[in-house]
């Protein structure tokens, strides 16, 4: 077969057929187009990054709100910025206890969800479950809302909260009293969360227990471990950083969220007394109070520094977890369900 | 009674021949089936709630659906979502189009021409960019395109914002889908003499497209949810526009805006879950149709390639 190329190339047809290992063979067209157009480009996220941050510094102007500002009390009272307190203690409180628990439970049922898929379930099975999670992961997060809001706040209320309050009461957080405004609080942002962060968790556990090498898997079963063993001691241990990684992801999701939890948590700034309790978080605070903040300059400079730690907290983490592995992050949810035509 | 397992056996020895070999093997065996059993149970608990929102959000919103619903104006706590509907389109429209404008041709130029250390960065920045949270670009564009350009509430920095906030997801995987093609397929087309925009536009292209266009629609997906960043750019209004000059109302922000007002406001709540409603008919809608024609499109290719 010699080769038929139009342009003429300089290998012998009979000999090593000498495909060119790097690229450059091929740069005897100059640069392309693409390369033009698209370098400059592909850096935009970065500078989109860095505008970010730069437009949230200056539009704060770094304002000292007295030394307050990781302290718990905030009570903003119109017109007195001085008399104002300026203390975001309460939404980290806030944030970090429906965060947190949310991606406790997210993880647990991640880890089970993607074990029973990469190991248990036969490949028509968690094709549907993944296709069922990605529609999951593409619904509004204002319907989780208001699905939240009108639908499960009642349920909450009258069925499960007494009924935990019952059950295990005895632990801590789990026998308070009930919320003071209805039955929007803590737990009810945690179900939400948990449900929204399971899509992103799962597929990229999914990906970091699939690519644990085969050999590995082979030697496990072949010294006789069971399936179970092997996805315990193999899969798991091998897997490790990606599913760290993913857990940093979920996390940053969850904090980030704003909208849903909004809806649901009661806007309340104060230390929550139990799980039952109205609490806010930084992501749901900096978008229901921004309307109000058009008004007041001070409260605008005050969101824009929660917004700038927001930041913060979601670029750690993001950071963080690209260090540990190389799991293709933005981009699992969706790569992962179609599957890369590579697979079939 | 151990018969010939093991010696000289297949890597994957059949486990029913162990079976019998010692009571601890049993345990270990019936514990790895049970485990097989109660993992799957997890489904439950994610789907369970997907079935039950999705129930309860048609069963809301059903019943006061008409036609006037999609063609009429809001009208005080009344009337119809037209403007909410067009406002949504128009906003996807331009975030999709400045998104896969950027995104697609960043991912060309990340998973084919950039050197090693820039397509690192490239990739890092990208995944970043995904990370931040919708409401921080939400501040972002606020200060940029309604400040400081001194437009206001525009359904231009409302699409733009929501362009910036779907870029990472079609960057990420369109350079994810390129890169992945295999190298046996590039290698091919280099031997046979094509440039390497040829292979990319006529060779990597189409075979990474059904995974590009997954990314696409699940950015306009995830686009099409976010209140957040453009509530704070295209501001809302109940009266369609007719420049993108103007703030624009849409489906998300409805459902924020009219979700916790009593039912003694007429039909707000009904609007909410109506806007709710439609937003995940074209969720639903948006993931039908990229499946079904990246199945389709995976046959053809199938027949192309292999």
């Amino acid at each position: 077969m010699g080769s038929a190329g139009v342009q003429p190339l300089p290998e012998p047809a009979g000999g090593e057929p000498a495909v060119p290992p790097s690229s450059s063979a091929s740069d005897r067209s100059g640069p392309s187009l693409w390369a033009w157009v698209g370098s400059p480009l592909a850096l935009i996220p970065l500078v989109l990054v860095a505008a970010v941050a730069t437009v949230l510094v200056v539009a704060s102007g770094l304002h000292n709100f007295g030394g307050t500002f990781w302290g718990i009390l905030y009570n903003f009272v119109p017109g007195d910025p001085g008399g104002s307190s300026w203390g975001i203690g309460a939404y980290v409180v806030g944030t970090a206890l429906t965060a947190g628990l949310a991606l406790l439970l997210a993880t647990a049922l991640s880890l089970a969800l993607s074990i029973s898929i990469v190991v248990y379930l036969p490949t028509v099975a968690s094709r549907i479950l993944a296709i069922l999670t990605n529609l999951l992961a593409g619904i509004p997060s204002v319907v989780y809302g208001i699905w939240g809001f009108v639908i499960l706040a009642p349920f909450f209320g009258l069925t499960l909260e007494p009924s935990m309050r019952d059950a295990i009461g005895w632990l801590p957080g789990f026998g308070g009293p009930a919320s003071a405004i209805g039955s929007w609080g803590i737990l009810l942002a945690v179900f939400l969360l948990t449900i929204m962060i399971i899509p992103l968790t799962t597929a990229l556990m999914r990906e970091a227990l699939r690519s644990v090498p085969h050999d590995l898997v082979e030697a496990g079963l072949a010294l006789g471990a069971t399936r179970w063993e092997v996805a315990r001691r193999v899969r798991m241990r091998s897997a490790r950083l990606g599913i760290w990684s993913a857990i940093l992801l979920g996390f940053g999701r969850a904090v980030g969220e704003s909208v849903a939890v909004a809806m649901v948590i009661g806007a309340v700034p104060r230390l929550p007394e139990s799980l039952y309790s109205p609490s806010t978080s930084l992501a749901s605070f900096i978008f229901y109070q921004l309307d109000s903040a058009f008004y007041y300059p001070d409260l605008l400079k005050f969101l824009v520094e929660v917004a700038l730690v927001l930041l913060l907290i979601s670029l750690a983490a993001n950071v963080l977890a690209q260090r540990l592995t190389r799991t293709e992050i933005a981009t699992a949810t969706t790569v992962g369900a179609a599957g890369g035509l590579e697979t079939q | 009674m151990t018969g010939p397992a093991g010696a000289g056996g297949p890597a994957l020895a059949p486990r029913n021949e162990l079976v019998d070999s010692s009571g601890r093997l049993r345990r270990r065996l019936l514990f790895d089936r049970a485990i097989g059993w109660a993992l799957p149970l997890a489904f439950v608990a994610v789907l369970f709630p997907l079935f039950d929102m999705l129930y309860w959000i048609s069963t809301r919103a059903l019943p006061t659906f008409t036609w006037a619903t999609l063609t009429e104006n809001q009208v005080g706590t009344g009337g119809g979502l037209y403007p909410m509907i067009l406002g949504t389109l128009v906003l996807i429209a331009l975030g999709t189009a400045l998104s896969t404008g950027i995104g697609l041709v960043a991912g060309f130029y990340t998973s084919e021409y950039a050197p090693a250390p820039v397509a690192r960065v490239a990739r890092i920045a990208g995944n970043l960019l995904a990370g931040v949270p919708a409401i921080v670009l939400g501040y972002f564009g606020y200060f940029l395109l309604v400040l400081y350009t001194h437009w206001g509430f525009t359904a231009l920095a409302g699409g733009i914002t929501l362009g910036i906030f779907m870029t990472p997801y079609v960057y990420r995987t369109a350079d994810v889908a390129l890169s992945n093609v295999p190298p046996s397929q590039r290698e091919a087309a280099l031997a046979m003499g094509s440039r390497r925009d040829q292979y990319l536009v006529r060779i990597a292209f189409p075979i990474a497209l059904p995974t590009i266009l997954t990314g696409i629609f699940f950015a306009m997906a995830l686009g099409l949810g976010e209140a957040a960043p453009i509530l704070f750019t295209a501001g809302f209004s109940s009266t369609p526009i007719t420049s993108l000059m103007q703030p624009t109302g849409f489906l998300s922000g409805a459902v924020w805006l009219f979700y916790d007002f009593p039912s003694t406001y007429g039909s707000f709540l009904g609007l909410a879950f109506q806007a709710a409603f439609l937003s995940v008919v074209i969720v639903l809608a948006l993931n039908v149709a990229v499946q079904l024609f990246s199945d389709r499109y995976r046959e053809r290719l199938r027949g192309l390639y292999q």
